[in-house]
């Protein structure tokens, strides 16, 4: 029997559905180059895809075809030598289409793996999301703003053929950054895709990550009837209506918060989220109506409370906001729970204020589709400008 | 002859301002929709208005697949799915059901409001038929919505009869040889559905940015008896291609460069309201449609000629429609020019 190697690519789903198609298909060319034999393929379940939901691309690569066959008799891998999270916000967990509860970013990590983050962080804060493995795995950093685009338009910022030239890095048995380059020129034929392979060759970094470290919490599960557990009519139970809430401070009841799917969260769809100034807020209504997904519970003295457990990000809310600064979405990666705001001000006025002024300096960097004509192209010019992209066009980031 | 006889129906009168919208939700959070999905924010506000004694019957579509995953659901009210074309059909049925079941003692006699929601797929394509067969039935009190996003969405962007002129979807990726490979331009489902069906008491067109118009015209067409059509307008995401936060945005813009007129037949009356009203009597301007079409990136292979195109037909809808947003009826034989 020949050598087996998997690898994954974790994505916010639409926003990467093209960057993870290209690494994938990128790395069953390379290995090709390389003498080996594979595969890539988007994970079933997790299709149709939605918006920020996350999803899965893999490439099966063997060093020859009976044990890709072997490989592929699978219906997904269960172990994997390299996870790609092409988001640094997945490491706080993974809950896709395709199953229930959350599910770690390291999951699927043999021991000795390597876990790739696209990110603009250090490893300590990426370090802290990820929950705990019971053995020892490595994680290594590609600094970048991580890459998002639409459907149908494409940002070309190199993010596919940089994560190419890491692998090469991180995993030689797997593929030699010679491979990368003829795959890249096959592929793309641009020199300037092969020159940043080659300098995220030289600039990836890795550490051991050991089980001490990372987020204790156990993720949450849940357990569903089986089909034939079903009730008549194949009917499930609405969800209750809903109820006042309580004021932690005066203890009065009133406004709503409502019921919610208890086994669908949605927040690990989230890559920013909304920070609220209670002290400016007006009491307009409109974040808490144009909420697609209902996630602000209305508290007994009528604000709006974006719930954190609910809440995907989308940024409606600051859309629609009519105060200047009132909302603001703040990049996910500044937080480390779900607590409610309101409770948060409604305890400490002054202290929340200190905390919202720290937070909101963390707006996104990232960017979330999009926007207008011509917006990919400038982003681009400024990332290689700030040296965070090397594309060779420029002498910035050495 | 005998009048026509309907159940009773529910008193929901219009709400006066956004302050007088009940708290209550009935669809609710934990659904698998995008970020920023505005046919998600349909259905919150879609039963907001109708109150909790409402059946939903749901044809295939995003807001099926995604709202009722596995042994999970968002609904608060009964909610029942429906195949695909269907949802003319299983509002008509399940209105005569509960007409039967009362009449026969075997239910409380109560009014309960019966919505059958399709996508621009599921309504304007497939199910166009059975939606125009309910629309002849007077005696039975049902509200078919149409939530229009363009395309088949669900499964990953389809063009439909809906797709707008030039759209870039999975069926229409515009090319080197051909830069547009979708040239039909957008069927006129209120139009064609209230002219087609002058007994119908209410068809009106609506989009969630203006949210309590929204819920008002769905309170309306609950509440006028008999069966009615609302068709509204929902930005998306992810077959458009734009940043999920400009959803709002992006249904204002479709209003307010004259792209998607707000109007509605109630008792055989047309009225346009909104910005469209200001729109047909020129009080207002209509927005160039550049500043709707490159925000998004099925539009971003376009050509200035594409939008002058694009900017003409809409120009076209309101200075040369005999009734200037709602029927394409010409007065005379003009020469259609699209670009080379």
């Amino acid at each position: 029997m020949g050598r087996l190697f998997a690898v994954e690519i974790v994505y916010r789903g639409i926003f990467q559905k093209n960057l993870a198609k290209n690494i994938s298909r990128g790395i069953a060319l390379a290995a090709k180059h390389d003498g080996k034999v594979g595969i890539s393929f988007g994970r079933y379940g997790d299709s149709p895809e939605r918006n920020g939901i996350p999803a899965k691309n893999f490439a099966i690569v063997a060093t020859d075809d009976e044990t890709l066959q072997e490989g592929m008799a699978k219906y997904e891998p269960k172990e994997v030598d390299i996870s790609i999270s092409v988001d640094d916000t997945l490491c706080k967990g993974v809950e896709s289409w395709a199953w229930y509860g959350l599910q770690p970013i390291n999951r699927l990590l043999k021991p000795g793996g390597t876990l790739i983050v696209t990110t603009m962080h250090g490893a300590d804060p990426i370090i802290t999301m990820c929950h705990r493995k019971e053995f020892p795995y490595r994680l290594a950093l590609l600094t970048s703003i991580p890459s998002f685009s639409g459907l149908w338009v494409y940002k070309d910022d190199h993010t596919d053929v940089r994560l190419l030239g890491a692998i090469a890095k991180v995993l030689p048995d797997l593929f030699s950054l010679t491979s990368v380059e003829k795959a890249i020129r096959e592929e793309w034929h641009d020199e300037l895709k092969v020159k940043s392979a080659q300098k995220a060759y030289e600039r990836i970094s890795t550490r051991v990550v050991s089980p001490a470290e990372g987020n204790p919490e156990k993720p949450y599960e849940f357990e569903l009837p089986k089909w034939y557990e079903l009730r008549e009519g194949l009917a499930i139970p609405s969800i209750p209506a809903g109820k006042a809430m309580a004021d932690p401070t005066t203890q009065q009841t009133g406004g709503f918060r409502p019921d919610r799917n208890p086994t669908f969260k949605k927040y690990a769809t989230r890559t920013m989220r909304p920070v609220v100034d209670f002290d400016t807020c007006v009491k307009c209504t409109l974040c808490w109506l144009q909420c697609p997904d209902s996630c602000f519970d209305v508290t007994p003295d009528a604000y709006y409370d974006a719930n954190m457990e609910a809440c995907c990000g989308c940024g409606v809310c600051e859309a629609v906001c009519p105060v200047t600064n009132c909302i603001t979405m703040v990049n996910e990666t500044a937080f480390a729970d779900n607590a409610s705001q309101w409770e948060m001000w409604k305890k400490d006025k002054a202290g929340y204020q200190t905390w919202l002024q720290e937070k909101i300096q963390h707006k996104p960097e990232r960017s979330h589709g999009f926007r207008i004509r011509g917006q990919y192209e400038q982003q681009i010019g400024t990332m290689v400008k700030d040296g965070i992209v090397d594309t060779g066009t420029s002498g910035a980031g050495g | 002859m005998d009048a026509i006889e309907t159940l009773p129906i529910q008193q929901l009168d219009a709400f006066k301002g956004v302050k007088k919208v009940p708290l209550e939700e009935y669809f609710t959070s934990g659904h698998r929709t995008c970020q920023g999905c505005e046919s998600a924010l349909v259905m919150k506000l879609m039963v907001k208005a109708a109150g909790p004694r409402t059946i939903v019957l749901g044809s295939t579509g995003c807001m099926y697949v995604a709202n009722t995953t596995y042994y999970s659901t968002s609904w608060v009210v009964p909610w029942m799915h429906t195949q695909l074309g269907s949802s003319g059909s299983a509002g008509l049925g399940t209105a005569a059901a509960l007409k039967a079941l009362m009449r026969k003692g075997k239910m409380k006699e109560e009014p309960i409001n019966v919505i059958a929601f399709c996508g621009d797929g599921g309504g304007a394509d497939m199910g166009l038929s059975a939606i125009s067969a309910t629309l002849t039935h007077p005696q039975y009190n049902v509200l078919i919505l149409l939530y229009d996003n363009e395309s088949y969405a669900n499964t990953d962007i389809q063009l439909s009869g809906m797709t707008p002129y030039g759209a870039h979807t999975t069926f229409s990726p515009p090319g080197k040889a051909k830069r547009l490979m979708h040239t039909r331009w957008k069927k006129n489902m209120a139009g064609m559905l209230a002219a087609g069906h002058p007994e119908t008491k209410y068809v009106g067109t609506v989009c969630a940015s203006y949210a309590v118009d929204m819920m008002n015209r769905v309170r309306k067409a609950l509440m006028i008896g008999g069966p009615t059509f609302v068709h509204s307008l929902d930005p998306c995401p992810k077959g458009w291609d734009y940043d999920p936060m400009l959803s709002h945005e992006l249904g204002e813009l479709a209003v307010e460069t004259g792209i998607w007129p707000l109007y509605e037949v109630e008792n055989r009356v047309l009225k346009l309201y909104g910005r469209s009203k200001g729109i047909a009597e020129k009080r207002s301007k209509r927005k160039p449609v550049r500043d709707y079409l490159l925000r998004q990136g099925r539009f971003a292979h376009f050509t200035d000629d594409d939008i002058d195109y694009f900017q003409a037909k809409i120009d076209d809808m309101w200075e040369k429609w005999l009734i200037p947003g709602v029927i394409p009826f010409w007065k005379e034989l003009e020469k259609d020019q699209p670009p080379a």
